[in-house]
């Protein structure tokens, strides 16, 4: 026995003790608990992935260990078991890693912040949850995960629980997920039904056992239905709207959970269930499409946001959505790949963006900032790091694994690797103008404190007017990110998932990886180019293309169009003709109906009894005659 | 023959000793009342309940058979209704001595009169001859009629009497031409030639015994206030002093439904196929027209009538399965409601005061926050006759329809059923005034209720919930004493 | 005399004696009376804590009525025992929830409560259908009285409303258990369903039909199930927060009771044969109840028709005729118990703080009141089904086996679990987030011990039915095996002997 259990109880003992008793702790024991916890599972997940040799080529076989049975109900029975193969280690590395390195970094950025411990405490449920997740060896534990992640996200969202749009943010946030999460509920229940079990390597090995779908059947509703789950979770369109109005949680939070690690549950749940997608081709396909649309659309709308987060947050979403189009294309690997190289960069680009955030006392619009590199060099040199990773700058840890998406794609469909290669400069290009406007020219921030009106500003008003380098507990996770955002490339991913996913044989052209970075590059220049040589160029190009300038600045009126076709027609509808009128008239109605129409019968007799003897009397008669004329005549006429 | 065959046997005075008992106390205080000095209280009620004791073991231990050539009989069944009537008036009589009191009619003829009605009503239930059950009705009736309006100065009561009066012998009119006609076809008035007569290989014209059955049938049916022969009803109940609505929503129906037994279910049985229909369509309109007039009423008298009224309806239920259990399903119901009843009058007459002030139901506004041991009997007894379980008027309920459906009476039962769930709507209207409202200063300073009010009160609820827990005490007793 | 009399009659032994003691102690004697009760329940686990029995524990069967023969017969198996225990617990914890919040008349109101118990254990034990109607219609009495006098202003019409809906179903359901009677000869359960499983008692079609629907209509009134639940808003809302709770918690459950124990194994050809229409109006009363629920400005009209959506699933899970959507279910009945009984209970707190139900009346409430933010938002995540907490699993197992049978429905109903996420998550967002007005947060303190004493046993059970499920479900999932059996070996049986179908048929016809 591993005690793989540890790995996520130790986060959650943390919630434990900070969310009972946080109240009355020190934060110095807050931090220890919260982060200790954080860092001790991931001693323990290297300790047991070093047992079972992962990192010295073993851990071929599926590692697995039962502990209860959750629920038995006829012939199906979920069990707690937990297991790990090498997607699992991956998740857990990447998890408990950039966890561990996020925790550390709030320390410093929450310090200020009122209600400390139940932020710590959320954030350790999260871990638990994520790990409960990546752990699971059903798909019903798998889905436990899933919802619990949500919860925390929902909970962190709306952090600042006095203000009106971070609340609604998080609702927005669950409600869109549960949406996604109705799809994969459907899935599992088909699974149940057709295999018995939800049991992965059960039903998987089945699946294996089976011929691949000509026409559209069984596996590609499954499959799709999980799709669905997985554009919820990881923020793919349809359903990707609440991830940008998700960045109304603090910082930390959006690296962690909006970025690092939670939204790429999709992705690891897609490959998880690879058996039964790739029994699909039809539904790789609409992954991959899905996946390359959301890239995408993601990156147009990223070019014109002016809210350093809102552009990270939106620059997420297409990197996810580069993740599905490899997964999409059957380079499973090179989507998981893709997933830790972006955990690392992204979550970097967030907590540097954080620091930032931090350095002008809350202030997130980027039209306030600049000229910073004068005063938060730390921060700069890593968000270089992380942009150029992003961007693909050749031989960094983004372009690795993008291209090796790129290539995939390529052989699969090569009109999706050059939509992807354009992304790819766009990307390049909007980061890169959140890193020139943000160190670049001077800095046109208020001079005055207190006037950050951007989501993080609670607590911040105590800093100085002028920006200021964050303390070290805040950037020395910074670098390590660095580090690993710059070398994390080197990290082997592919060739170390080979056992689960087959690798694209035959070397694919050079020239696609040279297109690609040539792409990223271009991007690059182009952003040098607008904010840094002829800052007045954008506004011109701004006005010149004004219809798609603001089609894009709002976001294709998504967000309008959904509360228009969808929310408010149910809401009304539901008030004024559910309620109102079906149960309150109708339904009621016709019950209070009853009770009248009795009650006017019974006026009715009252009237009949007049009170005259004669009347009565005529009654008698009638009665008595009609009873002769009955019981008698009918008997003669017998 | 010799003249002494005719002359009665001790048997035949053991058998009826219940009556004559009683007779003889009503005349004794008749007597006594007219040599008691003015002012000297009267003590006739203690002699009424007395002899009504005495009354009591002498009619359960009447040996069966019949007695005077056949014209009177005691059968299980004569036996049930005689215990049974003498036991209602018994309660009366308790609760009626408060009344008197309050309304400063202390004077024994009332008590004399209660005991000639139930004399009345034990030779209509042992009679086996059409003469003597009317002779029996009219002993019942006349007594009845001047109860109703006992109270000489009081307009409601002169009312209610002299409708009851006019419309009872109108109504009684045809019962005697009903017996008329039953003589012309079969040449007897005893129940038992009678039936011999129909059975015969000669049987008399099906017409004639149709007319007959269905003279009779008015008669009967007015008497048990069954539609469309119900119109008296509410006004008398209302309009007579509170105790005496209690007794004739109980005694005198009592009694006509033992004779309608006798009657229908015993000699006409053969014409079954011809009156059957007729009961049926009347069950029906009894239930429905107590039922619904009751929703409107604010007067708990006139409430309690037309409750009486449906009652009436479900009866007539179990009469049409025409079946044993149907006639052991009545005499429970009918002692289940005697009980249930006379409560509920009892706890209308404590608190209706002098003049009976207080019976409209808004005045019963917080009695259980004043009185809650009175409230909560008469939730009991309201409880019955809703037909909530543990109660003896579920119980009723509950083996009438049991016997419909044993008959196949099967949408009879269903109306009847829902029928009693439209009758739980204007229970609970008393049920809320008393419990939700707050007190009305109908409800305050009530005078203490005496002692026997409390025993009519006690006792019936007492009956009343014996009867839904043990229902066997009754039914076992019924189910012997049911015809066939 | 088994453990089980003395459960059942100790409350109403209470009953009498809260009748007898002063007015002063008889909220101290509730308390004390209703954790004896309960306690001594805790008995009734003894044979299912290791092993399963399928049959009957504990039963007592004595004549009570000679003729017609009604016994007092009861006995507990694997459904009805968690019910039982659901009761109990839920008794002295709504004696708890009333302690300051009944001021007037307080002697009646707990004699009331505690009679309320004893007649809905009755429901749960009956083993006799006479005896069963007899709790049935002595539990609604209480009820009545609970509402209509310690209600909110219309308080009358609903208690009324609530009586006769009830009345009106149970009248004709006491038809058909006469019916039953005079085919049978008795009224014993066990023997009925015995002769309908040996093929010595049949049916023509119509007449188990109409049998069916008399017992069913009954039940569905009591569900209630769309389309005859109007009664139950009005009822919650009026009602006083331990007659919600109880009312919730307990006696929508003996409707939902009913249909496992009578409708299915008695009639089961019928129940069969309507399952489609039936689940149809479930599936519609998920949904409705739901969206009716998300546009209600009141709390408690919020949370009723919730429940109306709630038991959408347990009806859907009973006509599905498979182990999980009877597992559900039955799981799902003890679950709505509890994290719908708690939202009532924290309401009610509220409104003890407020004295409004309207949700517009709050906001903020976290601030100034954390604790009870934090214990309504746990209750919230447990009735809007998140995994790890009780509802979850009820409702999983639902979908699962609706899916198994019908897909489409699952579909469905599905839908239902993500507007439950947005009625619940929107009235979490009103009442406790944003900024607390000046006079809300000074009337906003928060929870007392007392108050935690009768929340904490049910968020305790929420995470333990939640996070392991198996303590409870074996027993169940026994007993509704042995249901769902005797509806399937019947069919068998039917279809091997038409010949005494036809004769059968003809003597109905006559």
């Amino acid at each position: 026995m591993q005690q793989l259990w540890l790995i996520p109880i130790l986060p959650f003992l943390g919630f434990l003790l900070n969310g009972v008793l946080g109240k009355k702790l020190s934060k110095p024991v807050i931090n220890a608990i919260a982060v200790g916890s954080v860092l001790l599972s991931f001693v323990w997940v290297v300790k047991t992935l070093s047992g079972l040799g992962a990192f010295s080529g073993g851990l071929e076989e599926t590692y697995k260990e039962h502990y209860y049975t959750w629920i038995q109900s006829g012939m199906l029975n979920i069990s707690v078991d937990f297991a790990i193969d090498r997607l699992t280690a991956v998740m857990l590395m990447v998890v408990t890693g950039v966890g561990t390195l996020i925790h550390i970094y709030a320390v410093g950025y929450m310090a200020h912040e009122s209600g400390y411990y139940r932020f710590f405490a959320y954030l350790n449920l999260f871990m638990f949850f994520m790990l409960i997740l990546v752990l699971g060896a059903n798909f019903l534990l798998l889905f436990v995960g899933w919802e619990g992640v949500g919860l925390c996200s929902y909970l962190l969202i709306g952090f600042y629980f006095l203000e009106k749009f971070a609340t609604d943010a998080g609702n927005k946030a669950f409600i869109v997920n549960r949406i996604g999460d109705f799809g994969f509920a459907l899935a599992i229940f088909l699974v149940a039904g057709r295999f018995g079990s939800l049991d992965f390597t059960t039903v998987l090995t089945q699946v294996k056992g089976m011929p691949v779908e000509a026409t559209a059947g069984i596996f590609t509703v499954i499959s799709l239905l999980l799709l669905v789950g997985a554009t919820g979770k990881s923020a793919q369109i349809p359903l990707y709207v609440w991830l940008p109005d998700a960045m109304a949680g603090p910082t930390p939070v959006s690296a962690l959970i909006h970025a690092a690690t939670m939204v790429t549950a999709g992705v690891y749940m897609i490959a998880r269930t690879s058996q039964i997608y790739l029994h699909s081709p039809w539904a790789l396909d609409i992954v991959a499409i899905v996946g390359l649309t959301t890239a995408f659309v993601a990156a147009t709308i990223g070019l014109a946001q002016n809210d350093i987060k809102k552009v990270f947050a939106y620059s997420t979403v297409s990197q996810l959505g580069y993740m599905f189009v490899g997964l999409g294309v059957g380079a499973f690997s090179a989507g998981i790949f893709h997933l830790m190289t972006h955990a690392f960069f992204k979550a970097l680009l967030f907590l540097g963006a954080g620091s930032v955030i931090h350095a002008c006392s809350g202030e997130q619009d980027m039209r306030n900032m600049g000229g910073l590199r004068k005063y938060t060099p730390i921060t700069m040199v890593t968000l270089l790091c992380g942009s150029l990773a992003i961007a693909g700058f050749p031989f960094l840890s983004g372009a690795a694994s993008k291209d090796l998406i790129l290539e995939a794609a390529y052989e699969h469909a090569p009109w999706m690797y050059w939509v992807g290669v354009f992304t790819a400069g766009m990307t390049a290009f909007y980061v890169f103008r959140a890193f020139f406007l943000t160190f670049f020219g001077e800095y046109k921030g208020k001079p005055a404190a207190g006037h950050g009106h951007g989501h993080d500003d609670h607590g911040h008003d105590s800093h100085g007017s002028t920006p200021h380098e964050s303390p070290a507990v805040m950037w020395i996770p910074l670098a390590i990110l660095a580090v690993l955002s710059v070398g994390g490339g080197f990290i082997n991913i592919p060739h170390f998932l080979e056992p689960l996913f087959p690798v694209q044989e035959g070397e694919p052209a050079r020239w696609l990886e040279y297109v690609a970075t040539a792409a990223g590059l271009g991007g690059i220049a182009l952003a040098y180019l607008f904010y840094v040589v002829s800052p007045g160029l954008p506004e011109s190009l701004a006005t010149s293309f004004k219809g798609i300038h603001t089609l894009i600045y709002n976001k294709y009126f998504v967000d309008e169009f959904y509360d228009a076709t969808v929310v408010e027609p149910l809401v009304d509808g539901s008030r004024q003709l559910l309620w109102r009128v079906a149960d309150v008239q109708v339904i009621d109605g016709v019950a209070n109906g009853i009770g009248s129409t009795a009650r006017g019968l019974g006026g009715v007799l009252r009237r009949a009894q007049s009170g005259y003897i004669r009347s009565y009397a005529a009654w008698v008669l009638a009665g008595s005659i009609l009873a002769i004329a009955y019981i008698g005549f009918m008997g003669l006429a017998r | 023959m010799p003249i002494a065959s005719f002359l009665p046997t001790n048997a035949d005075y053991a058998r009826f000793l219940p009556e004559i008992l009683l007779t003889l106390a009503g005349t004794l205080i008749m007597f006594l009342e007219a040599l008691r000095p003015e002012g000297k209280k009267s003590n006739a009620g203690v002699f009424a309940i007395i002899a009504l004791v005495m009354a009591l073991p002498a009619s359960l231990m009447a040996t069966p058979g019949p007695a005077f050539q056949g014209m009177l009989v005691v059968d299980g069944m004569a036996t049930f209704f005689r215990t049974l009537v003498i036991v209602v008036g018994l309660l009366m009589v308790f609760s009626s001595t408060d009344y008197l009191r309050r309304e400063k009619q202390e004077t024994g003829e009332y008590y004399a009169l209660v005991l000639f009605s139930i004399v009345g009503q034990c030779v209509m239930v042992t009679a086996n001859e059409l003469i003597m059950i009317f002779i029996g009705l009219e002993i019942s009736s006349i007594a009845s009629y001047i109860l109703a309006g006992y109270l000489r100065d009081d307009a409601r009561n002169n009312e209610s009497a002299l409708k009851y009066f006019l419309l009872g012998s109108f109504a009684t009119a045809f019962l005697l031409y009903g017996v008329a006609w039953i003589y012309g076809a079969t040449g007897s008035t005893n129940l038992t030639e009678i039936r011999r007569a129909l059975t015969s290989g000669v049987a008399p014209p099906e017409a004639m015994i149709g007319v007959a059955a269905a003279l009779i049938f008015v008669g009967l049916a007015f008497k048990i206030s069954a539609a469309p022969f119900q119109g008296w009803a509410p006004d008398v109940y209302q309009g007579a002093p509170a105790p005496v609505s209690a007794f004739l929503t109980v005694g005198p129906k009592a009694a006509a439904f033992a004779v309608l037994m006798r009657v229908f279910l015993g000699s006409l049985e053969t014409a079954a196929s011809h009156w059957m229909p007729a009961i049926w369509v009347c069950a029906l309109a009894t239930m429905v027209v107590g039922n619904f007039a009751a929703i409107m009423q604010s007067n708990i008298k006139r409430l309690l009538a037309y409750s009486s009224i449906a009652h009436a309806g479900y009866v007539l239920v179990a009469v049409a399965a025409n079946s044993g259990t149907g006639s052991a399903a009545v005499m429970f119901y009918l002692a289940a409601y005697a009980f249930t009843n006379i409560g509920a009058f009892a706890v209308v007459t404590y608190f209706g005061r002098a003049g009976e002030k207080y019976v409209a139901i808004d005045d019963f506004a917080g009695l259980a926050q004043r009185q809650p041991a009175m409230a909560a009997m008469l939730t009991i007894f309201l409880l019955s006759l809703i037909g909530v379980p543990l109660t003896g008027g579920f119980f009723g309920k509950f083996y009438i329809f049991k016997a419909a459906l044993d008959a196949n009476l099967i949408w009879l039962t269903v109306l009847g059923l829902l029928n009693s769930a439209v009758a739980a709507y204007y229970y609970l209207r008393i049920l809320v005034v008393m419990y939700m409202r707050e007190p009305g200063q109908s409800v305050e300073n009530l005078p203490p209720a005496g002692a026997l009010l409390q025993i009519a009160v006690y006792g019936s609820a007492v009956g009343t919930v014996l009867l839904g827990i043990f229902p066997s005490l009754v039914l076992d007793f019924a189910n012997r004493a049911a015809l066939r | 005399m088994t453990l089980l009399d003395v459960v059942l009659f100790l409350p109403l032994v209470g009953f009498l004696l809260l009748l007898i003691l002063p007015k002063e102690s008889s909220r101290m004697a509730a308390m004390v009376f209703s954790l004896v009760v309960f306690v001594v329940s805790l008995g009734l686990l003894m044979p299912y804590w290791f092993q399963y029995p399928a049959g009957h524990t504990f039963s007592t069967n004595v004549s009570w009525i000679s003729y017609p023969p009604i016994r007092y017969h009861v006995a507990i198996d694997g459904l009805s025992l968690w019910l039982v225990l659901l009761s109990t617990l839920l008794t002295p914890i709504a004696v708890l929830v009333s302690w300051k919040y009944i001021d007037k008349r307080v002697k009646e109101y707990y004699a009331f409560l505690i009679l309320l118990e004893f007649g809905v254990i009755g429901v749960f034990v009956a083993m006799d259908l006479f005896l069963f109607y007899t709790f049935w219609e002595v539990s609604l009495v209480p009820m009545y009285f609970l509402i209509g006098i310690w209600g909110h202003e219309r308080r009358i019409y609903a208690a009324v409303k609530f009586f006769l809906f009830t009345m009106a179903g149970s009248v004709l359901m006491l038809g058909a258990i006469i019916f039953l009677y005079n085919r049978t000869g008795t009224f014993d359960y066990g023997e009925i369903q015995g002769m309908i499983q040996t093929g010595s008692l049949v049916f023509s079609p119509q007449t188990e039909l109409l049998l069916f629907l008399a017992f069913f209509i009954a039940f569905a009134i009591k569900v209630p199930l769309f389309p005859l639940h109007t009664w139950l808003p009005d009822a919650h809302v009026e009602a006083p927060t331990a007659g919600s709770l109880m009312l919730a918690s307990v006696m929508l459950k003996m409707g939902t009771y009913g249909l496992v124990r009578f409708c299915l194994p008695l009639f089961p050809e019928s129940a069969r044969r309507c399952a489609p229409w039936i689940a149809g109006l479930a599936v519609i009363g998920i949904i409705y109840g739901a969206l009716v629920a998300l546009v209600q400005p009141n709390m408690k009209k919020l949370v009723a028709y919730s429940s109306v959506s709630h038991l959408g699933f347990v009806v859907l899970g009973i006509f599905t005729f498979t182990q999980q959507g009877l597992d559900g279910a039955v799981y799902q009945m003890l679950n709505h118990g509890i994290s719908t009984g708690a939202l009532f209970i924290l309401v009610g707190y509220l409104y003890e703080r407020r004295h409004s139900l309207e949700i517009s009346a709050y906001g903020g409430v976290a601030t100034p009141a954390p604790n009870l933010a934090i214990v309504f938002l746990i209750t919230t995540l447990a009735s809007i089904g998140l995994p790890t907490l009780n509802n979850f699993v009820g409702e999983y197992l639902v979908l699962q086996g609706t899916a198994n049978a019908n897909f489409g429905w699952a579909v469905f109903a599905a839908l239902g679990v993500i507007f439950s996420a947005c009625y619940m998550l929107w009235l979490y967002q009103r009442t406790f987030y944003g900024k607390a007005s000046e006079s809300l947060a000074h009337h906003m303190p928060d929870l007392t011990m007392r108050e935690w004493a009768a929340i904490a046993p049910l968020l305790i059970l929420m995470v333990w039915m939640g996070s392991f499920a198996q303590s409870f479900l074996p027993s169940i999932s026994v007993q509704n095996a042995a249901i769902l059996e005797s509806t399937k070996k019947l069919r068998v049986e039917r279809v091997a002997i038409p010949a005494r179908q036809t004769a059968e048929v003809s003597r109905a016809n006559r």
